[in-house]
């Protein structure tokens, strides 16, 4: 359990950066329905956990926050990418993909390796 | 640098706490109001729209605590908050902080005290160019001193002959009185050979060391002076280099200043001068021995090879010169060793009763942490139950015992300052002369990561005995009495407590057996009401024996006439004082002693009534008049009855002739009368045979003043030295003090430890008694019901009383008898302090366990008389 929170961690920090470079200046509660659209509604996202990770990258400096006015007139706190979280997002990315690539190498029928 | 930036955001969130929750709040909320506005928009019913917004979020708590875990060191914060809780803990319970501070405080204290001490007396490398290359060679006399002065002609030899040496040199010690023309005063004077200095390794901080040529008899006097006698009374100006002073009456050109804090040997010492042995004459004749040698090994030489060589040049020696040197051997002797060896024991005893003190504070504290914490398992159960993390209890836990540690550490380390000023002044005088002790910081630092690691330690155990889980059965259990692990490991705890007390006990015991011991010892004088002095008369101004005699035939008849005064007369050293003149005699009558086999004694010169002043009885014979004492009287002796017993037992002693070898010339006298003993050095040795002189037919110009007096000795303090300086204003009066602290001094060593060994076991006594009373008093309170249910049932309080003393009893039983067999194996080391008692003292291991176990008792009472008088009916109700 507690291990697969940690992946999870990891990977919602990456999911975050990308729907924010998708879609520009989100709230909290945007990029979490975003989050769960994009993936076809099979994650299951307790939306609480979203905030302990947008705080993380905001102190790392990968997005940057300010209060706004959400389409529906209510009070919100936007989120929008730096240049560095930029940077982290391509950064990140390749290293994804070489990972999935690796996993998939073990996945793939024997004689292909 | 996300890592980087992380950080100082996250330690910058340590502020602005209020502002950041705010925010966070709004945050959640409005996240909560746009959900609730989607699920309302897509059809629910408002309270369904707000159950699946919550529903989705998940824990709201949840999330903030992770955020504000998030935003800042949230360690540091709660460890914070544990330290204040801890502090607030603390002082709800003042009477548990206050005993674990103290005990922590009362060991750490006398234990950093101590290891300062020993630091400064024992570790501490000598302040000299490779110190443990420096070593004391001495003569080995035939009846075995091995600390025996040297022989000027010897240490020629012995320099001239060996090849392990690098160096070696010469000196002695002397009061010698210095005056700048205004003032006079005695001062400790170190005569010296040349090349004494430069083989230490110092320099001068003015002027230049002595040259060779300075060494020399009649060569121009010169010395060298202390750094504190420069500062304190010859200006601290460079015009002191040049300037002349007057010792003993002649004029010395000071040539230099030694820097602060130089000394060799003697830290009392402020002038040094050449000695200037005479190459030219034959030191075997007419001189004996009076030096002291210290001497520099060459590089790869151990002591043993030197000691080898030595002893080959001492049979050589003996062969040329079978007169003056049979018998004779040398000791070499590392220069530390010689200045440390007398105190070593003390010190040493005293670091491992002290070691014993501190090893009780921490089971002490460890003890009532334990008891705390059992008082508070429901506490912690509940804590861990609404939600704290095991590690976070534990962490409470840590923090309170490091508080109490760190209180306990600081505090000791004042304590230990005050500890070591007031050991300076009662510790003996050859052990703190003038020391300027220097704390070693790194000593500190451990007295304050000790009790640390002790909080940490005893923190932990019960810390661990709480995360075990037994949760559950903390928030259960209710008075139904379990004694459980915790209760056993107390009751191991006081066992060791009072196995380290008996220990310290009796040592102390012991200790102080020897000193009333010493205090029972007849000294052969009547100290009480005796005042001491002594004056030195220069020779350069008192040439001739009946100057010298007709000073102080003069000075004695005045200060006898001084009202208060009821006899007074001199010697030339007082007993007690640690030293005397000792030299060869004959017997009228019998063979010359054969070389090596010499009859030795010590000598003593006095004034008519001296035996009278001092309270010395007479035996036979008559004592010496005034008639005796003039220049041209017949020799004649007196002797103490060890003298008869060793010389002449069986014989009549008075009328039988004698000549002793003190002078240039030595013609036979007559024993005209036989006084009592004194004993010597100290208390406990025995007296030696000891010749008296009549102060005309040896006339030391150097003496000590008796004064009987019918008040209190030291209000004559002033009227003799008036009468001193009026008959020569030029004359120190110096060493002002009475009799009774002169003997008192010689068991200082005793009185030190026996002092600081019963301060230590009285202070572990009271620990262990602290120890018993916690956990009998707890175990009390966690039997009540049991013991109602006995009282309801019939038991007699006389019962109840039994069944809890007994119960606390056992345990001190067992801990006094391990305490008693490590006595046992332990007091052998007391063995050279101790004296008339024997290290296994029976009176000492009988009574050290019947204390230990009265103040038990006493402890135990307490809880076992509230145990006997409870009220069943209240005892069963109790919860």
């Amino acid at each position: 359990m507690d291990n697969k929170q940690d992946v999870w961690q990891g990977t919602l920090a990456l999911m975050v950066l990308r729907t924010l470079e998708a879609r520009g200046a989100m709230h909290g509660y945007g990029i979490a329905r975003r989050i769960e659209q994009v993936s076809g509604d099979r994650l299951m996202l307790n939306y609480g956990t979203l905030y302990p990770a947008l705080l993380k990258l905001e102190q790392e400096g990968y997005i940057a926050s300010e209060w706004g006015v959400s389409e529906n007139n209510r009070k919100a706190k936007f989120y929008k990418l730096t240049r560095a979280g930029r940077a982290q997002l391509k950064k990140e990315t390749r290293q994804w993909e070489e990972t999935t690539d690796i996993i998939a190498r073990f996945f793939a029928p024997e004689e292909s390796v | 640098m996300g890592t980087l930036r992380r950080f100082a955001i996250r330690l910058a969130g340590l502020f602005r706490k209020r502002r950041r929750e705010l925010e966070l709040a709004e945050e959640l909320a409005s996240h909560l109001q746009m959900h609730v506005d989607d699920n309302l928009r897509s059809g629910m019913s408002a309270a369904e729209a707000w159950r699946q917004a919550r529903l989705k979020f998940g824990g709201i708590d949840l999330a903030k605590e992770s955020v504000r875990e998030a935003s800042t060191f949230m360690t540091l914060e709660t460890t914070w908050r544990d330290l204040r809780y801890a502090v607030r803990g603390l002082r709800g319970n003042p009477g548990f902080a206050a005993a674990a501070i103290l005990s922590l405080a009362l060991g750490i204290g006398a234990s950093l005290a101590i290891f300062t001490l020993a630091d400064n007396l024992l570790l501490r490398p000598l302040p000299y160019r490779q110190p443990g290359r420096l070593m004391m060679v001495w003569e080995v006399s035939p009846p075995g001193n091995h600390r025996n002065v040297v022989s000027p002609a010897n240490y020629r030899d012995w320099k001239a002959q060996n090849k392990v040496f690098e160096s070696m040199a010469v000196f002695r010690e002397e009061p010698a009185a210095f005056t700048d023309g205004a003032r006079v005063e005695e001062l400790q004077e170190q005569l010296m050979s040349a090349d004494l200095l430069p083989m230490l390794g110092v320099q001068p901080l003015r002027g230049r060391l002595f040259t060779a040529a300075e060494d020399l008899p009649n060569a121009p006097d010169v010395a060298l002076i202390s750094y504190r006698l420069w500062q304190s009374w010859l200006g601290g100006d460079d015009g002191v280099i040049g300037h002349t002073v007057q010792v003993r009456s002649r004029p010395v050109t000071v040539i230099g200043v030694m820097p602060p804090g130089f000394y060799f040997r003697n830290r009392n010492v402020d002038l040094w001068e050449p000695m200037g042995l005479d190459p030219a004459r034959d030191y075997r004749k007419l001189a004996g021995r009076y030096l002291m040698c210290v001497a520099r090994l060459k590089p790869g030489i151990a002591r043993d090879a030197a000691q080898a060589q030595m002893t080959t040049i001492a049979r050589r020696l003996e062969t040329d010169f079978p007169v003056f040197d049979t018998g004779w051997r040398v000791n070499v002797e590392p220069l530390r060793e010689s200045l440390v060896s007398e105190v070593r024991t003390s010190i040493l005893v005293l670091l491992g009763a002290v070691g014993l003190l501190l090893a009780v504070a921490c089971v002490n504290v460890a003890n009532l942490l334990l008891a705390r914490y059992t008082s508070r398992r429901r506490e912690m159960a509940v804590r861990v139950a609404i939600g704290a993390g095991r590690g976070r209890v534990v962490r409470q836990l840590i923090t309170e015992s490091v508080t109490l540690g760190l209180a306990g550490g600081v505090l000791g380390v004042a304590l230990a300052r005050w500890i070591v000023l007031g050991l300076l002044k009662v510790a003996p005088a050859d052990l703190s002369r003038n020391i300027a002790i220097e704390v070693d910081y790194r000593i500190v630092l451990f007295a304050l990561a000790l009790p640390m690691l002790t909080g940490i330690l005893f923190g932990l155990a019960p810390g661990f005995v709480a995360g075990r889980g037994d949760l559950m059965r903390g928030l259960r259990e209710d008075s139904r009495a379990s004694v459980g692990g915790a209760g056993r490991l107390r009751a191991w705890l006081v066992a060791v407590e009072v196995a380290l007390s008996v220990v310290l006990l009796a040592g102390a015991g012991l200790l102080f057996r020897t000193l009333v011991g010493l205090q029972g010892v007849d000294p052969g004088l009547n100290p009480a009401r005796l005042l001491t002095f002594r004056v030195e008369i220069p020779r350069a101004r008192y040439r001739e024996p009946v100057q010298v005699r007709e000073f102080f035939s003069r000075a004695m008849g005045q200060i006898g006439r001084l009202p208060g005064v009821e006899a007074a007369s001199a010697v030339s050293y007082l007993p007690f004082n640690g030293m005397a003149a000792g030299t060869d005699l004959a017997i009228a009558g019998r063979p010359p002693a054969k070389p090596g086999e010499g009859l030795g004694a010590t000598i003593r010169t006095v004034m008519p009534g001296y035996f009278r002043t001092m309270g010395i009885p007479l035996k036979r014979g008559r004592v010496f008049t005034d008639a005796d004492n003039t220049l041209d009287s017949l020799y004649r002796f007196i002797v103490n009855e060890a003298f008869v017993e060793k010389y002449m037992a069986g014989e009549e002693p008075l009328g039988q002739q004698i000549s002793v070898a003190m002078d240039f010339k030595n013609p036979f006298g007559e024993i005209i009368g036989v006084v009592g003993d004194v004993k010597e050095d100290a208390l406990d040795q025995a007296p030696e045979p000891t010749v008296y002189y009549i102060h005309a037919h040896l006339a030391y110009a150097g003496m000590v003043f008796v004064l009987r007096t019918k008040v209190d000795p030291l209000s004559l303090a002033g009227p003799v030295r008036r009468v001193i300086h009026g008959i020569d204003a030029g004359l120190p009066v110096a060493q002002m003090r009475t009799m009774e602290t002169v003997v008192r001094e010689t068991f200082a060593r005793q009185t030190f430890s026996a002092l600081l060994l019963g301060g230590f076991s009285l202070v572990s006594l009271l620990l262990a008694a602290v120890g018993i009373y916690g956990v009998l008093a707890y175990s009390v309170t966690e039997r009540t019901r049991e013991i109602g249910v006995r009282v309801a049932l019939g038991a007699e309080p006389g019962r109840i009383l039994r069944l809890v003393l007994g119960s606390g009893m056992r345990v001190v039983l067992l801990g006094a008898l391990v305490g008693t067999g490590g006595a046992m194996a332990l007091t052998g080391l007391l063995k050279s302090l101790l004296y008339g008692v024997r290290a296994h003292d029976a009176v000492t291991f009988a009574a050290v366990p019947v204390v230990l176990i009265a103040v038990a008792l006493a402890a135990a009472y307490l809880p076992a008389r509230r145990a006997s008088r409870l009220a069943p009916m209240d005892a069963l109700r109790a919860e």
